[in-house]
């Protein structure tokens, strides 16, 4: 019993890389061009972007709860962003970042003090950040002032050393994601909270905190991801990140992270977020219809999560 | 995840100290609850009657039974759904699934098929058909209805781009049209339409086996699952019921747009769960269902409907909607019975 | 007399605790049958067994002189065995009639429809087996307490019309919720019914038992230890049954208890909370173990709950180190150094995924940091160090909690709290499902932390353990303090003594 369980783990552990690798190869056999440095480098700034707005995500999770607004967030903070450039200058990206917090917080207390589920506590402020987006932009695509992109938005937009800085800012958003998940009291709270909420609660755990936490790190990350999203595509548009969930949550549940809580890291997501590119990628060498990619994910993510999940922690599952 | 969001059948995890506890737990709900969303509603009314006296107008109403009718439809099947204690996010994704089956089978400026009304089948079974893999895929696999059906609806929605190849399918066939356009009584047969829908959920939730086990697997499934109730297909059944609906919206979309498209259905999501959660249906499972579903539909509509009259402008909608979901379930949470919120 | 339901040298073991050790039991026809036990006597697994849920190791169920096998709840009711449980099993959110024919709607099932007018005249027909007039459309939620119990026995009657044979009906603590009217009301039925069926009634109030009882039955640590006529059996004679052999003074490390220190740290000062329990006095000294002792429903469980943060009171005050304070949650009791050992080990006890060593660190975890960043290394050297001292077995400081006997999780726990500071440590039920050396090491732990000052309030499963290990002890019953009563070494006071203002 306890063997097998600790095969699972391991499975589970190491599953994720190894498709990874596989996948990787098989693309490469069948399209000798995707192993080399330039494609491989597009591979690494496509996936920056959704490897950002997974991390957010993941920490969500960990705490057993889930973000459904993630795109509306990421497409709000590109907005405020785009908007607010020509008065504020630099000052528009932190606003941007705020403006993603400010909704994570308002879903934590949703949460917390209303005891509203996480999925529909998020989705409603996926509704209202959707509505925002729509009124600040005056529901049109804002174009980032010419200029503007090269310099105040330089730290994701340009390149440094020849690597695309957005690339650059997901390997920061890494390191200080692992660090905090790793290294920090909030970190092992939120692995308490998702693994076993009761406990952590008597231990002293001040649970309602966690999840107001977790749910504005992934407010802010949604928005960093939206910031880097506007920069890279010259403009700020209420719908920019509008096919952003669905490989977001993919990415978190495919790296191994279960949607239970307690079990996962931001390292994970990574690999996740890079097994979502390298299929997309794969899908378009092969000649597989863009539009058909929404069936592969939706399929990924179903079969991710039911290797994931722990199910003696949902009796009933609903 | 939901397992721990609600202590199920209340006086089964109520503290056993009974001889100090004053009155049953149920009791202490208000018996005014339920009226709550209708003064609302009534409120509503009045208040936009003040402001835009022409919201009483024949006209007006009309215009509110049509912009009525596709999320009464989807939000009957949806309402099942949520007395399950579950949710399903495919609901966009199946209708436009169906809708562009139905643009596709009757005279249309893209393919020679001219079914005509023989096709209105198709969608309905196709609804219900997705409606069951949604379910089955919920059961089967054991994992969260939510994920389960959001993946299935991202595969729909995929499905329907991929059928279209990203366009858009104008019909040609005045009968489909006529659906939305025909009155009889002077009421479009679309309205009629989610009037039988109305009757068919009543029916079913009073009258047969499938619609009082919703209750019951809300109430408390591991009770229903000792009582022997199939607990697994009454689940598949559900999804399948609300397949069904969803193929019913998509006809009616198709009839009220007059072309079909992947994202047709788009926004009708937020606005279903929007309107049954309003309407008084607990997301908890087991409370509520389908004539206060229809208070929430109409509610919602009318707060729109009002909205455009008092000048807001369309896209403020949604963010509205998002408020009025947070304020819904929190008043209809018993957060004393509530522990772990997930 | 011929036996409807026989229970033939029946054994169930958890792990290593034996839940049922040989119990053989005999119910007959239209016999009223009293169980007795303390908590953790093996009622419930017996229960349990009879139900389906659980199946013995070994032995037999004979019904009607044939074995038969119960692997499920309904294999149960096709054998005519109904159960009403302690814990009410109604739906509250349908209808009386729904409940009564839950999982039988079937024969009411005319062209697709539910004939709800057939439902509710059946219904109703077993409402007036246990003459309660109520309208069977009503939701179950606007019942009392005492209606939906009579409900649930009209439900467990709906067996008479589905088996051929003679049905039995449990009946699970069905006294616990019920005011002492509709006790009687609930008597006067099931002896009305007796005619038509076996009842076998569970409590541990030996008043009620020898009422209502024919013959009755005492368990204890798993077995029964005796049965008799209920006109044989006496009030006193059944307590000493149920509690067994005198107590062992070194079994409890008597002579390690100290006499505590005048220091109070903790005082509750007509300490109330609606619903749970009301004017609760008492002051806990330094070093001191305080032993609340009372039966489900006593209030008890509910006093432990304020004190953990878990039941925010509503009247009265809390003092710690002579400061009123209000704890709102856990995160408010453990800053003022109240720790608590719940019941529910691996639910509220431990992380059963985490580490041994996040779990032994988790409440100290501000104070292991700076700036909310963890050290490095302190933690495996802290827990390896508890490893040591506590001997948890097996020493690997990296193994999930879950991974642990239940003897070893509570030592995590014990550990827990003792590294975070604890002034006060709260054990609910500190032994319920341990083996004996696993319980002495819990006794020894006691002792230890008492001598370090730490103030300990204690709910055991036992009475042997509440004297054995307390310096004082309160007793309450309904929702308050009966009596007190000291309990220093060698002036123990007797089991009866604290019996009486139980029950």
């Amino acid at each position: 019993m306890r063997i097998s369980s600790q095969t699972a783990a391991r499975l589970r552990d190491n599953a994720p890389i190894a498709t990874l690798v596989v996948l990787v190869l098989l693309v490469g056999v069948l399209s000798p061009t995707f192993l080399e440095a330039n494609t491989l480098m597009l591979l690494a700034a496509d996936t920056a972007t959704l490897f950002i707005m997974g991390a957010g995500l993941t920490f969500v999770i960990m705490v057993g709860g889930i973000d459904l607004s993630v795109q509306a967030v990421a497409s709000l903070s590109s907005v405020v962003m785009a908007v607010t450039l020509p008065a504020l200058g630099f000052l528009s990206v932190p606003l941007a970042l705020l403006s993603g917090i400010l909704a994570g917080v308002i879903s934590g207390v949703a949460q917390t003090r209303l005891r509203i589920p996480s999925f529909i506590a998020t989705l409603a402020v996926s509704g209202i950040a959707a509505a925002t987006a729509l009124m600040l932009s005056g529901t049109r695509s804002v174009p980032i002032p010419p200029g503007m992109r090269e310099t105040v938005l330089a730290f994701a937009a340009a390149r440094t050393f020849g690597v695309p800085n957005d690339i650059l800012v997901a390997v920061a958003v890494l390191v200080v994601s692992l660090f905090v998940e790793r290294r920090t009291v909030f970190g092992r709270w939120s692995v308490a909270v998702g693994a076993g909420e009761p406990a952590a609660l008597v231990a002293g755990v001040p649970v309602n905190a966690v999840k107001i936490v977790a749910l504005a790190i992934s407010g802010g990350l949604a928005a960093l991801a939206g910031v880097v999203m506007g920069a890279r595509l010259s403009s700020g548009s209420p719908t920019l990140a509008n096919e952003f969930l669905l490989p977001a949550v993919a990415a978190v549940c495919v790296g191994g992270t279960a949607l239970t809580g307690g079990v996962g890291s931001v390292a994970r997501t990574l690999v996740g977020a890079l097994i979502v590119s390298v299929v997309r990628i794969g899908m378009t060498f092969i000649g597989v219809d863009p539009f058909a990619q929404q069936i592969v994910f939706g399929g990924v993510l179903v079969l991710a999560v039911a290797a994931t999940i722990d199910r003696s922690k949902i009796p009933i599952v609903k | 995840m939901n397992d721990a969001i609600a202590t199920g059948a209340g006086a089964a995890t109520a503290p056993a100290s009974g001889r100090v506890h004053g009155k049953p737990r149920g009791m202490r709900l208000g018996r005014l609850r339920p009226f709550v969303p209708v003064a609302v509603l009534l409120l509503l009314c009045i208040g936009i009657t003040l402001i835009a006296p022409n919201f009483l107008t024949r006209g007006n109403f009309v215009r509110l039974g049509i912009s009525a009718a596709i999320p009464m439809v989807l939000a009957c099947g949806m309402t099942f759904v949520i007395l399950l204690g579950s949710i399903d996010l495919s609901t966009e994704g199946i209708v436009a699934v169906s809708a562009v089956a139905l643009s596709l089978l009757v005279k249309n400026l893209v393919n020679d098929d001219d079914f005509g009304l023989w096709a209105l089948p198709a969608p309905i079974l196709l609804g219900a058909a997705l409606g069951c893999v949604n379910g089955a895929v919920h059961v089967r696999l054991r994992i969260p209805s939510m994920i389960a059906s959001l993946g299935v609806g991202f595969a729909c929605i995929g499905i329907a781009t991929v059928v279209l190849g990203g366009i858009t399918v104008r019909i040609a066939d005045p009968l489909i049209r006529d659906i939305a356009l025909t009155r009889v009584l002077g009421i479009p047969l679309s309205v009629w339409t989610a009037l039988g829908c109305i009757l068919i959920a009543w029916l079913i939730q009073t009258y047969t086996r499938l619609g009082r086990w919703a209750y019951v697997l809300g109430g408390g499934e591991d009770i229903a699952k000792l009582s022997g109730i199939p607990v697994g297909r009454v689940r598949v059944a559900v999804y399948t019921l609300a397949g069904f609906f969803y193929g019913v919206g998509g006809i009616l979309c198709v009839a009220q747009f007059g072309q079909s498209q992947a994202l047709i259905a788009q926004g009708y999501l937020f606005s279903v769960i929007t309107a049954v959660v309003v309407g008084g249906t607990a997301l908890t499972g087991g409370e509520g269902g389908i004539l206060n579903t229809i208070v929430g539909v109409l509610l919602v509509t009318v707060l729109g409907n009002g909205m455009i009259l008092v000048g807001v402008p369309p896209y403020a909608q949604v963010g509205v909607q998002g408020a009025l979901i947070i304020v819904a379930v929190a008043l209809s949470t018993d957060r004393s019975r509530v522990r772990m919120v997930k | 007399m011929s036996a409807v339901l026989t229970l033939d040298a029946v054994n169930k073991s958890f792990g290593a605790v034996r839940a049922l050790a040989d119990v053989s039991i005999e119910i007959g026809r239209n016999e009223v049958v009293g169980l007795v036990g303390e908590n953790g006597a093996g009622k419930s697994t017996l229960m349990k067994i009879f139900s389906g849920v659980y199946q013995p190791d070994s032995g037999r169920i004979l019904h009607e002189g044939t074995p038969i096998v119960l692997r499920s709840p309904l294999d149960a009711a096709r054998a005519g065995i109904g159960m009403v449980h302690q814990e009410q099993s109604l739906l509250l959110n349908i209808s009386v009639a729904e409940n009564i024919y839950l999982g039988r709607e079937a024969a009411f099932i005319r062209m697709g429809a539910i004939n709800w007018r057939a439902m509710h005249a059946a219904a109703r027909r077993q409402l007036e087996k246990v003459n309660l007039d109520i309208d069977p459309a009503r939701r179950a939620d606007s019942l009392t307490f005492a209606e939906r119990q009579m409900v649930e026995l009209a439900k467990a009657l709906v067996l008479e019309e589905e088996t051929e044979g003679h049905i039995v009906v449990f009946l699970d603590e069905p006294t616990s919720v019920l005011e002492q009217a509709e006790i009687d009301i609930l008597f006067s039925r099931v002896r009305a019914l007796r005619g038509r069926a076996s009842f076998v009634f569970v409590s541990h109030r030996i008043d009620e038992i020898l009422e209502l009882s024919d013959r009755v039955y005492v368990m204890k640590d798993g077995a029964v230890v005796a049965g008799m006529p209920a006109a044989e059996a006496s009030e006193a004679a059944l307590h000493r049954l149920m509690v067994g052999a005198g107590r062992r003074t070194e079994y409890y490390r008597e002579d390690r208890q100290a006499a505590c220190e005048s220091r109070v740290v903790l005082a509750a000062k007509d300490l109330g909370c609606a619903g749970h329990y009301r004017h609760v006095d008492f002051e806990l000294h330094a070093g001191e173990v305080l032993a609340i002792a009372g039966v489900i429903g006593s209030g008890r469980e509910g006093v432990v709950r304020t004190l953990a943060g878990l039941l925010p009171h509503t009247e009265g005050r809390l003092e710690l180190n002579g400061a009123a304070v209000a704890f709102r949650s856990p995160v408010d009791a453990v800053r003022a150094g109240v720790g608590y050992v719940p019941q529910e080990r691996r639910v509220e006890g431990v992380v059963l995924p985490m580490s041994m060593a996040a779990n032994i660190t988790l409440p100290s975890l501000r104070r292991m940091s700076t700036w909310g960043v963890l050290g490095t290394g302190g933690e495996r050297a802290l827990a390896r160090e508890w490893v040591k001292k506590l001997s948890i077995r097996p020493p690997n400081i990296d193994l999930p909690c879950g991974n642990f006997s239940g003897g070893n999780q509570q030592k995590i726990v014990l550990a827990k709290w003792i590294e975070a500071g604890v002034r006060v440590l709260i054990l609910d039920h500190p032994t319920r499902g341990l083996d004996v050396g696993a319980k002495q090491d819990v006794y020894d732990l006691v002792r230890t932390v008492g001598e370090q000052g730490v103030a300990v309030l204690l709910t055991a499963d036992t009475l042997e353990e509440t004297i054995g290990l307390a310096h004082s002890i309160l007793v309450m019953r309904d929702g308050a303090i009966t009596q007190r009563f000291e309990a220093t070494p060698g002036a123990k006071p007797a089991q009866l003594d604290l019996i009486r203002y139980m029950v």
